[in-house]
């Protein structure tokens, strides 16, 4: 049963090119120049959310070295108790809104030390599966828009994400 | 943002002044070195997407999607403008489906547009949460990694991890209609647009 889910998860990108690639040769549009055309946009893109991404990224690794995030991820460890969430996806729980590579190292960590099927270890899925890296999107996003009057929108997103957190915890051990 | 930087950036530099002053430019360099790796394989994603997405421009799709979603787009993000809203339309859509390679050009191109509408506070705002927040119908990556790990039931995160975006995302759309006000700021014109953007209008992801 898991392999045939699977399988149909692997199958919704394709079909989804297959479809796209049908549709326009259905409605006469000149498939190749108009790929390439879209294409030819990827570049520019990139070059201009390099500079956030890049600032984002040297920000949390040197966050990381320094140890300030053992140091908060210990000083939130109390308050995840006290919400009944397990307090050993403390770190999952911070790194997520700022790296989303970082974050999979972490997911990778957790479910191989407490096993895939713990109450943990499905915590630890939810929680990654069911958030954003809030960070990445705000940089990208808005990459040469002013940032001052996004705060608040940062402010809610990372309050929606801590919320949603708990929920999470809470779903797994119900389901 | 600046505040945030600065003041996180701030201390972390000082801490490693005190601890440990040679591992400073190594972690400065790793996570500039992780964002060149990752701008990589987003430059790889964004080709295959964007070169779909002028597709779906060129065949009518985009038009008939945002059609489809113009009430709630409208509703929802107050924007005037049907190029605004078609990006956007095309943004939750992307995001709903999970294909995030062609969510972000979307998501790019509609904070742009934004730029020029009335109510450009709110707009962006609405969509930063809803994209901080994104409804998940199926977690890929998530159930790829159970599936790998030999889990016993590694589809039983779905339903958790969709309701908890169904309500992160509910919660998201209250708050900012709660704490963004919908004020006249003026819109502020072609002439705030990015250079990056007027030069993609021509030749980009229209």
């Amino acid at each position: 049963m898991n392999a045939a889910v699977m399988r149909i998860f692997a199958s919704i990108i394709p079909v989804i090119f297959l479809l796209s690639f049908a549709f326009a040769a259905v409605k006469k549009v000149k498939v190749y120049d108009s790929f390439t055309e879209g294409v030819k946009g990827a570049i520019p893109l990139v070059c201009s959310i390099f500079p956030y991404i890049a600032a984002v990224m040297m920000l949390a690794k040197v966050f990381e070295a320094s140890g300030l995030e053992d140091r908060l991820v210990t000083l939130l460890s109390p308050l995840f108790h006290r919400l009944g969430l397990p307090t050993e996806i403390a770190e999952l729980v911070l790194i997520k809104p700022l790296s989303g590579s970082g974050s999979t190292a972490v997911l990778a960590d957790i479910v191989t030390q407490y096993g895939v099927d713990s109450y943990i270890g499905r915590c630890a899925c939810v929680v990654y599966g069911a958030s954003e890296t809030v960070f990445y999107i705000g940089a990208v996003y808005f990459a040469d828009r002013k940032k001052k009057r996004l705060t608040a929108a940062l402010v809610i997103s990372l309050f929606v994400y801590f919320l949603s957190v708990v929920f999470c915890c809470l779903l797994c051990r119900v389901i | 943002m600046n505040t945030l930087f600065s003041v996180v950036f701030f201390l972390s530099c000082a801490v490693l002044l005190v601890l440990d002053p040679e591992g400073f430019l190594p972690a400065v360099l790793s996570g500039a070195g992780n964002a060149a790796t990752l701008c990589l394989s987003l430059l790889a994603s964004y080709a295959a997407w964007m070169g779909v997405m002028r597709l779906w421009e060129d065949s009518g799709v985009t038009r008939g999607v945002s059609k489809l979603l113009r009430p709630v787009v409208g509703r929802l993000f107050k924007v005037e403008q049907e190029e605004t809203k078609r990006a956007i339309a095309m943004n939750l859509s992307a995001n709903l489906l999970g294909v995030g390679g062609a969510a972000t050009p979307y998501g790019i191109k509609a904070a742009n547009l934004i730029e020029g509408e009335k109510n450009a506070d709110y707009a962006s705002s609405m969509l930063f949460v809803l994209s901080a927040t994104s409804l998940q119908l199926i977690p890929t990556s998530v159930v790829a990694m159970r599936v790998s790990l030999g889990s016993a039931c590694p589809s039983d995160v779905i339903l958790p991890t969709l309701l908890a975006t169904v309500l992160s995302t509910l919660l998201g759309a209250v708050f900012v209609r709660l704490f963004i006000p919908k004020g006249e700021k003026s819109a502020k014109k072609q002439a705030s647009r990015s250079p990056f953007y007027q030069k993609k209008q021509g030749a980009g992801i229209e």
